[in-house]
C-alpha cells in the first residue's frame, strides 16, 4: 500500500494554485470590492452575487493556497490508496464550497455552501468507512455543524426578514435601520449556533478532535486552514453590522474565551499528536472569535493576521504529522522518538511551524501575536480575558514543543527508529514551503500588510489601514517571555499535567460530548416507541387519527378567527323536506346490517342531493346526480352479487360509541365551517365575469356548461382523462375476478 | 336556508364518517362516497343559495338574469360529481378484488403490508428465504 510512488492526481493542485494566482491578480489590479450580479431566484429575492471584499479575498488566497498544498501532499499521502480518486474529487468540491460560501453576497446562497462544506465534510471524514470510529466521527461532524447550520438558518431568514433585504452588502449599509428591532437578539442567537458548531465552539466543540479520524491531508485542509474558519468567516462579514452591540461582544468575548481555555486544558489529555493539534485549533478558534467580539480597530487586523497566521502553522504541523504517522505508523507522542535522525526535513518544517506558533520573534505568528497585543496595549480588550489569553499563549508555545521537539529531538526509552525514513517529495515539500511562508511573512511583514489592512478594513468600515505597524515595546517583550516560560514549563510538566488530567475523567459524563452521546440514543429510542403507535396498521385507526386531527385542527380556528355567523332566514319548504330525508337516509345508513338495504339508503341519500340541487337552481348538476346514483344502484347491485358468492363472514361491528362520537364531532365541525363560511361577505367578481361573457364570448346561454366546456375546456379534459384511466384501471382487476372465479368454478363444480 | 342545510352536509358527513370507521370494506367505500356527496354540496352552498332560476341566459338578452343561481360552483360541482363517481367504482371494484383474493372483507384482517408486530413488541422482517426479492449476499454465493 504504502508505496513511494506519488500519484499523478498530483496534477489537479495547479486547479487551486491556478485561482490562487487569479485572485492575487484580481487583488492587485481591481478595486476592492469585486462585485458580480447572477440573478437567481429573482421572485424571492435571491441573487447569486459574488461579493468579494478584502476579508473574502484573505479567504480565497486561503482556501486556494492551502488547497493547491494540500492536493500536492494528498497526492503523496494518499499514493497506492485505492481511495484517492474520491478523496480528491471531494476535496477540489470541498474547496468549490468554500469558494462558493466566501464569495455570495446573499445569506440564502452563503448557507446553500454553508452546507455544502458540511456535507462533502461528512464524505471526507468518513474516507476510512470500514472503521466504525470514522464512521460515528463523520455522523458527529454532520449531526453537529448540519444541525447548527439548520438553526443558522433559521436566524438568517429572520435577520433578511427584519432588514428587507437577503444582500449581505445591504444588509450591513443599512445597519443602523434595524439593529434595535426586538428579534435581532433571537437571530443573532441562531446565527451564533451556526457559527460555533461550524468552528467548534463550546460547547460544539467535542466534534473536531473527534473528525480527525480523516486521513491527514483532509484535517490539514478542513480542520486547521479552512472548513472550521467558515464560522469565524460569518462572524467577521457581519462584525461591521453588528460590533457596537452588547449581545454581540459578551457572547463571543465568553464563548471564545471559555472555548480557548477548554481546548488548551483537554489538549493535555491527549496522546495522539493529531489530537493534539486538533484541540489547539479549537483554542486558536475561539481566541479568534473572542477577537470578533472586541470592538475598535486593533482586534479586526489581530484578528485578520492571526488567522493568516494560524493557517501557515497549523496546516503544516498536520502535514508533519500526517508524515510522522506515515512513516513510524503511529501518532502516539509516547512512541516516537528523535526523529529527527531520519526525517530531517519534516524535523526542520515542523521546527519553522513550531517557532511561527509559539510566536517567537522573526515569524509571521509573532506578528499575529504582536497585533494582539497592541490592541490589548490600546486596552480595547477586556482584562479577564487577556489573562485567559495569557494562558492560551502559553499552551500554545507548550504544544508547539510537543508537536516539533518532543518528537523530533526528545529521547524516548520506549521508542525505535529502526525502519523509519523520510517519504516523497510531495510529503515533506508542502510542509517545508508552508512554514517557510510563515517565517518569511514575519521577516517582511509589509508585503502581506494590505492584504491584513483590506480584510481588517472590510471588517471594520470605520478602520483606515495605512501600515503593518511592528511595536517592540515592554509589554510586548514580558508577555512574550512570560508566555514562553509559562509554555516551557507546561511542556516539561507535561505528563505529570497528563496523569493530573486522567484523574478528572469522571467529569466527561457532564460533558456536551456526553450529551450528544445521549440524543444520539434516545432518537432511535423515541422513534421505536413513537413509530408502533403511530404506525399501527390498522386501517380504522389510521382514519381515526386523520379525521380527529381535522377536528382538532379547525376547532381553534373557528373559536379565535370566526367573530360572525349567517342569520336565520325562514328556508323553503322543498329545501327542509329533503334536508329531512337526507338526514334520516344517512341516520339509516349507519343503521341497517343488511348490504342491500344499506345501498338502498346511500342513494338515497345520493337522489335527496340531487333533489336539493334541483331546489336552488342547479338543474344540471341534479341531472348529473340523478344518472350518476343509477349507475351507482346498477354497478353495486352487480358487485354485491358477485360479494354475496363468496360467503364471506359480516366484518364485526365495532366501537360503536367512539364512532359515534368521531362522527358526530366530525359532522359538527364541517356544518360549523359551513356557516362560517357563507356568513361573511361574498366576492362576486368570477360569478360576474362568467355572468356577461357567457353569451358574447363563447355564445352559449347556458352558463354552467359553457364555463365547463369554454371557459374551463382544458380542466374538464384532463377530469375526462381521469375518470378514463380509473375506468382502465378497473379492468385488470375485473379480470382477475373472472379468472378466480373460472378456477373456483373448475374445483367446486 | 342555510342552516337547515348546514345541518343537513353535518349529518351527511356524521353518517360517512362513521361508516368509513366501520371495519367491513363495502362500508368504508359508501362512507367515502355520502362524504364525498356532502364535499359537494358544501362547496355548491358557498357560492350562496336562495335562488331556484337556472343560471341560463334567456333568449335575446347578453346578460344573465340578477336573480339567476351563481354559474362558478355548479360547473365545479359537476366535474366533482364525475370524478366522484369514478373514484367509488374504482373502490368498488377493488374491495370486491380484495375480498375475493383473500376471502376477507375485514380491513383489520388486511395485514400484508403492516404486519402486526412480533410478541416482543418488534417489526416482523420479511423473511429473506422467502422475499421476492432475495438477499443479494445469498445471490452471489449461488453465483
Amino acid at each position: 500500500m504504502n508505496t513511494d510512488k506519488p500519484s499523478r492526481l498530483v496534477a489537479l493542485a495547479l486547479v487551486p494554485f491556478a485561482l490562487f494566482a487569479l485572485a492575487l491578480m484580481v487583488y492587485l489590479t481591481a478595486e476592492l470590492p469585486v462585485r458580480i450580479h447572477l440573478p437567481w431566484i429573482p421572485s424571492l429575492g435571491i441573487e447569486a452575487s459574488l461579493h468579494i471584499d478584502g476579508w473574502a479575498l484573505q479567504f480565497i488566497l486561503l482556501i486556494t493556497g492551502i488547497g493547491g498544498f494540500v492536493l500536492v501532499y494528498a497526492a503523496g499521502y494518499l499514493a497506492g490508496d485505492p481511495k484517492r480518486k474520491r478523496v480528491f474529487v471531494l476535496l477540489l468540491a470541498f474547496m468549490a464550497a468554500m469558494l462558493g460560501s466566501v464569495s455570495a453576497d446573499n445569506l440564502i446562497v452563503l448557507f446553500v455552501f454553508w452546507e455544502l462544506t458540511g456535507l462533502t465534510s461528512f464524505l471526507l471524514v468518513g474516507t476510512k468507512h470500514e472503521d466504525a470510529t470514522a464512521r460515528a466521527s463523520a455522523r458527529q461532524a454532520l449531526v453537529v455543524t448540519g444541525g447548527g447550520g439548520l438553526v443558522m438558518l433559521a436566524g438568517l431568514i429572520l435577520l433578511g426578514q427584519v432588514a428587507g433585504t437577503y444582500s449581505i452588502s445591504e444588509l450591513i449599509a443599512s445597519g443602523p435601520n434595524w439593529i434595535n428591532h426586538e428579534l435581532v437578539p433571537l437571530a443573532l442567537v441562531c446565527i451564533f449556533i451556526g457559527a460555533f458548531s461550524k468552528s467548534a465552539q463550546f460547547p460544539f466543540h467535542f466534534w473536531l478532535p473527534n473528525a480527525m479520524s480523516a486521513p491527514t491531508p483532509v484535517s490539514a485542509y478542513l480542520h486547521s486552514a479552512t472548513m472550521v474558519k467558515l464560522g469565524i468567516y460569518l462572524l467577521g462579514r457581519l462584525h461591521p453590522a453588528f460590533d457596537e452591540l452588547l449581545l454581540w461582544q459578551v457572547s463571543l468575548i465568553t464563548v471564545g474565551v471559555v472555548t480557548s481555555v477548554l481546548a488548551m486544558l483537554l489538549t493535555l489529555s491527549e496522546r495522539d499528536l493529531k489530537r493534539i493539534l486538533a484541540w489547539s485549533t479549537v483554542a486558536a478558534l475561539g481566541t479568534l472569535v473572542m477577537l470578533i467580539g472586541q470592538p475598535g480597530d486593533g482586534a479586526v487586523m489581530a484578528t485578520s493576521a492571526f488567522l493568516l497566521a494560524h493557517a501557515l502553522y497549523k496546516a503544516p504541523l498536520f502535514f508533519v504529522a500526517g508524515n510522522v504517522d506515515y512513516a513510524a505508523g503511529t501518532r502516539n507522542i509516547d512512541h516516537l522518538s528523535r526523529l529527527v535522525r531520519v526525517m530531517p526535513l519534516s524535523a526542520v518544517a515542523a521546527l519553522l511551524a513550531a517557532i511561527s506558533m509559539a510566536g517567537m520573534p522573526l515569524s509571521f505568528g509573532f506578528v499575529a501575536k504582536d497585533l494582539i497585543e497592541i490592541a490589548k496595549h490600546d486596552g480595547q480588550i477586556f482584562a479577564w480575558a487577556s489573562y485567559a489569553s495569557m494562558f492560551v499563549s502559553a499552551m500554545s508555545v507548550a504544544v508547539a514543543a510537543v508537536a516539533a521537539i518532543r518528537v523530533f529531538w526528545q529521547h524516548n526509552g520506549n521508542a525505535s527508529t529502526e525502519g523509519v525514513h523520510e517519504g516523497s517529495p510531495l510529503l515533506w515539500l508542502p510542509p517545508l514551503m508552508v512554514a517557510g511562508l510563515g517565517i518569511v511573512l514575519g521577516l517582511v511583514p509589509h508585503l502581506i500588510g494590505p492584504l491584513i489592512g483590506a480584510a481588517a478594513e472590510s471588517m471594520r468600515p470605520a478602520l483606515q489601514y495605512e501600515e503593518l505597524r511592528i511595536l517592540l515595546n515592554g509589554h510586548v517583550l514580558v508577555s512574550l517571555v512570560t508566555a514562553s516560560v509559562i509554555g516551557l514549563a507546561f511542556f516539561i510538566a507535561w505528563d505529570q499535567l497528563h496523569k493530573l488530567l486522567e484523574r478528572g475523567r469522571e467529569l466527561e459524563r457532564f460533558s456536551p460530548s456526553a450529551w450528544y452521546d445521549l440524543l444520539m440514543r434516545a432518537i432511535p429510542a423515541a422513534a421505536n416507541w413513537l413509530t408502533p403507535r403511530l404506525q399501527h396498521g390498522s386501517l380504522v385507526g389510521y382514519a381515526a387519527m386523520l379525521l380527529g386531527a381535522v377536528v382538532v385542527a379547525v376547532v381553534p380556528a373557528l373559536v379565535i378567527w370566526n367573530r360572525q355567523w349567517p342569520a336565520f332566514d325562514p328556508p323553503s319548504l322543498a329545501v327542509v323536506g329533503v334536508s329531512l330525508l337526507l338526514v334520516v337516509a344517512a341516520i339509516a345508513a349507519c343503521r341497517v346490517r343488511d348490504s342491500f338495504v344499506l345501498l338502498l339508503t346511500s342513494g338515497l341519500v345520493g337522489f335527496g342531493s340531487a333533489l336539493l340541487f334541483l331546489f336552488l337552481g342547479a338543474p344540471d348538476l341534479a341531472l348529473t346526480q340523478f344518472a350518476v346514483e343509477v349507475a351507482f344502484v346498477v354497478v353495486i347491485a352487480a358487485i354485491l352479487l358477485r360479494v354475496r358468492r363468496l360467503d364471506l363472514e359480516p366484518a364485526p361491528v365495532h366501537n360503536t360509541k367512539a364512532r359515534t362520537v368521531v362522527a358526530v364531532a366530525v359532522g359538527t365541525v364541517i356544518a360549523a365551517l359551513v356557516l362560517a363560511a357563507t356568513a361573511g361577505l361574498f366576492d362576486p367578481v368570477l360569478t360576474q365575469y362568467f355572468a356577461e361573457r357567457a353569451v358574447p364570448d363563447a355564445h352559449g346561454r347556458n352558463v354552467v356548461n359553457v364555463v365547463l366546456v369554454d371557459f374551463r375546456a382544458v380542466d374538464t379534459l384532463g377530469e375526462i382523462a381521469v375518470v378514463g384511466a380509473s375506468f382502465i384501471a378497473t379492468i385488470p382487476l375485473l379480470l382477475l375476478v373472472r379468472a378466480r372465479l373460472a378456477k373456483s368454478r373448475r374445483k367446486n363444480p | 336556508m342555510i342552516w337547515v342545510l348546514a345541518f343537513a352536509i353535518g349529518a351527511m358527513v356524521a353518517a360517512g364518517v362513521y361508516l368509513v370507521l366501520a371495519r367491513d370494506l363495502l362500508r368504508v367505500v359508501i362512507g367515502v362516497s355520502l362524504i364525498g356527496a356532502a364535499a359537494n354540496l358544501s362547496m355548491f352552498v358557498a357560492g350562496r343559495v336562495g335562488t331556484m332560476n337556472p343560471p341560463v341566459v334567456p333568449l335575446g338578452e347578453t346578460l344573465l338574469a340578477a336573480d339567476a343561481a351563481n354559474p362558478l360552483p355548479q360547473a365545479l360541482v359537476l366535474t366533482a360529481i364525475v370524478i366522484g363517481m369514478a373514484l367509488t367504482f374504482f373502490s368498488l371494484v377493488l374491495v370486491l378484488a380484495i375480498s375475493q383474493e383473500t376471502a376477507n372483507n375485514d380491513s383489520e384482517k388486511l395485514r400484508e403490508a403492516e404486519p402486526p408486530p412480533a410478541a416482543n413488541g418488534q417489526p416482523v422482517l420479511e423473511d429473506a428465504t422467502t422475499s421476492e426479492h432475495p438477499d443479494p449476499r445469498a445471490l452471489q454465493e449461488v453465483r
